[in-house]
């Protein structure tokens, strides 16, 4: 484990219970991550991944029940889901909106320039912006005819994945989570996204990658994997814990956790 | 339609002139005509048909179904105050005094000039007059007044007066053949490519107290290819009926663009109809970005086998607005296709009307029709009021119609704030980038900037650039 246990958290989620219509579905969930530090979340249908990536993002339809999420000290449930976009943390859809009418690149250059403008930085300049964004897109193998094109509009699912991976590259979050951002996709667009991840991680950076299946982490190395299932993390391990999952299947962690 | 300021007027100047009863303010207008405005050409036994028949119907009211969500009540009084003030002033200054159109002033966007765009030809008509026509025209293009025919008008002229006296009665129309002042006609070759050189005429009220009534017929000559735009301006208190005839000849396309940039007093009605021949097709483009009040009646007839019609249409009634768009696509002949999509946008008091018709006849068969509307509602007090029609006579027909009017989609705007835009900045994207979509259809870059400055303007800051093709 290449993480230095001594860094202080980037995100504390302490005893979070979160209800959908009036089903707790959260029941009571840990998770602590630090820079430098990629982790998976793994777990069954329905154990509550997604709405773990919903409820940090601030998406509606959500409600806490009990316990807190502190990112960077700040309290993040506290947060419009645009401010915590600004304050670095980045959510990758599990299935990216199209939006016609409104260019990729408009997009990035709003997202930017509103990221910068919360840390006082000015707008970033016509021609620095195009650079990275070109860099960005040679980086995802993305044809530049896709940047003048709607958001996602008419994008195959593979497609989208990739254009989240970019847009994520482009913004260059403190904190990314990604909800099954490898679902759907083929071999090759699998590499390609576990390619971009790849070449974000950094020391001040960390990663929080929800995901069904073990193959994305084939790519990446996380440092963590956690079993999520009920409500709860019912286990945590390193990558061999992924693994152990491939082999033996969720029923299996799921029976000696509760035997 | 009772106006009894007109009453007042009319009789308190003409004492001595024929009595027009209120309830006929077209008599008094037809009366009070100056007899400059005589239209030479214009067969007068259509005009004495149209005054009849519109002492029979009146002016439309709310007892008819097509218009019971637009009243003409405020139209009817501002045309009753130009009677009276006609009536009372001098004769209203000769047109040739403004040929240049640099003595009236334009509202909105601006004026475009005759230096818009290079390969466009540009027309004028005020007050529903066409202005001196324009000097240079591509090979294969004529315009011309009905006035002054041009010898290369001339023979066609009375093929289209005829086309144009066969179509059935509609109270708008009568209320134009009776009262107009001039009419202009656009004509194509047979086989000319005009596409890339549009024929832009700007039909504007100058500002007199004028109820104009322009009167454009269009013959676009067998597999010709021609582009019109039709822009409506004017000066504050603008007040238009205007009505549009076109034919469109075997294997032809007539590409339309019809612009309603009126100020915000504006008040227009206007009728137009496309009949399309054999394999003809034509695609119109209908923006209501302006006005106070707007009506526009929109027929195209697929009259022959093969033909088919694209319509693209979007309005936009903010502010105090209304805005009624009526369209109806009827499938005469065999294997004809129509394809319409309108977008309507309402906001603060505005109300939008939207009713798309489509109607397959009995000799229509394998005929295609899809129409959808979308609508966008951004307050509480405005309104749209939304009627999509079927009428379908044959069978062996594929038609699909549907129409939506809601806010702005959750998910984008979740998508949007979660990449860092504030929700006024992802409503104001997302609201621009639904109404830029049936720009589209317009290659014109000066009337495009136009456009898209009013829409900007409504926006606000910079929302409209948000398109794809802007912004690197």
């Amino acid at each position: 484990m290449e993480s230095i246990a001594s860094n202080p958290p980037l995100l504390q989620v302490t005893d979070l219970r979160v209800a959908v219509g009036g089903k707790e579905i959260l029941k009571g969930l840990n998770l602590t991550v630090r820079a430098g530090e990629v982790h998976a979340i793994m777990g069954p249908n329905g154990s509550g991944k997604s709405t773990l990536a919903h409820v940090l993002s601030g998406r509606d339809g959500y409600e806490v029940t009990g316990g807190s999420v502190t990112y960077l000290g700040r309290d993040l449930l506290g947060l419009a889901p645009e401010d915590r976009a600004r304050a670095g943390v980045f959510l990758g859809f599990q299935y990216p909106i199209e939006i016609p009418g409104v260019s990729n690149v408009y997009l990035l250059r709003s997202a930017l320039n509103a990221r910068r403008s919360a840390r006082g930085e000015s707008e970033i300049d016509a021609a620095r912006f195009l650079r990275l964004v070109k860099e960005k897109a040679r980086l995802m193998q993305m044809d530049e005819s896709f940047l003048q094109r709607g958001v996602n509009e008419g994008f195959s699912g593979g497609e989208k994945k990739r254009n989240e991976i970019f847009q994520m590259a482009v913004l260059e979050p403190v904190l990314a989570i990604l909800d099954e951002t490898d679902s759907g996709l083929d071999i090759d667009a699998l590499k390609v996204v576990a390619n971009g991840v790849k070449s974000l991680r950094s020391a001040e950076r960390a990663f929080v990658l929800v995901t069904h299946y073990q193959r994305l982490l084939d790519h990446i190395r996380p440092d963590f994997v956690h079993v999520l299932a009920g409500g709860r993390i019912i286990r945590t391990g390193d990558r061999t814990l992924a693994l152990e999952l491939e082999a033996g299947g969720y029923e299996q962690v799921l029976a000696a956790a509760n035997p | 339609m009772t106006e009894p300021t007109a009453q007042q007027a009319v009789h308190g100047r003409a004492a001595g002139q024929s009595r027009d009863t209120p309830q006929k303010p077209w008599r008094a207008a037809a009366s009070l005509a100056p007899a400059g405005t005589d239209v030479a050409g214009w067969p007068s036994e259509r005009r004495v048909a149209a005054l009849a028949r519109l002492d029979e119907s009146g002016l439309p009211d709310g007892a008819d179904e097509d218009w019971r969500y637009t009243s003409l009540a405020g139209y009817g009084q501002r045309w009753s105050a130009y009677l009276a003030a006609a009536g009372l002033a001098a004769r209203p200054a000769g047109i040739d005094t403004r040929a240049d159109g640099s003595a009236f002033s334009t509202a909105g966007a601006g004026h475009p000039g005759t230096s818009g765009s290079p390969g466009t030809v540009h027309a004028q008509i005020v007050d529903g007059i066409l202005q001196a026509p324009p000097g240079a025209m591509p090979r294969g293009l004529y315009i011309g007044s009905l006035r002054q025919l041009t010898p290369e008008l001339r023979a066609r002229a009375a093929d289209l007066l005829r086309k144009s006296g066969d179509v059935a009665p509609e109270t708008l129309v009568d209320l134009n053949s009776a009262l107009l002042a001039d009419v202009i006609l656009v004509t194509t070759e047979t086989g000319a490519s005009l596409e890339a050189m549009p024929l832009h005429i700007l039909i504007q009220g100058s500002g007199a107290p004028a109820f104009s009534q322009p009167r454009i017929l269009v013959d676009v000559a067998q597999d010709s290819r021609f582009t019109l735009i039709l822009e409506h301006g004017g000066a504050a208190g603008t007040l238009c009926n205007a009505v549009t005839q076109a034919w469109v000849g075997s294997g032809a396309h007539l590409n339309l663009v019809r612009v309603q940039l009126l100020p915000d007093d504006g008040m227009l009605t206007e009728t137009s109809r496309i009949e399309l021949a054999a394999a003809a097709s034509t695609h119109i483009t209908s923006m209501d970005l302006g006005a106070q009040l707007s009506r526009h009646a929109l027929t195209v007839l697929l009259a022959g086998a093969g033909a088919s019609a694209s319509v693209d249409g979007l309005f936009l009634a903010d502010g105090n607005r209304h805005v009624d768009n009526h369209t109806r696509l009827e499938h005469l002949a065999p294997g004809t296709t129509s394809r319409e999509s309108f977008r309507g946008l309402a906001d603060g008091h505005g109300r939008g009307v939207f009713n798309g018709k489509i109607i397959v006849r009995e000799g229509a068969a394998g005929s295609n029709a899809a129409l959808t509307n979308r609508n966008l509602l951004l307050a509480a007090t405005a309104e749209i009021d939304t009627k999509p029609e079927l009428e379908i006579y044959v069978d062996d027909v594929r038609c699909s119609h549907g129409a939506t009017t809601g806010q702005l989609d959750a998910n984008a705007l979740f998508y949007l704030r979660s990449r860092g835009l504030d929700p006024a900045a992802a409503r104001q994207v997302l609201t621009a980038a639904f109404l830029r979509e049936p720009l589209g259809g317009i290659a014109q870059p000066e009337l495009r900037a136009r456009l898209e400055a009013r829409l900007e303007e409504k926006l606000g800051g910079n929302a409209a650039i948000a398109g794809p093709g802007a912004g690197s």
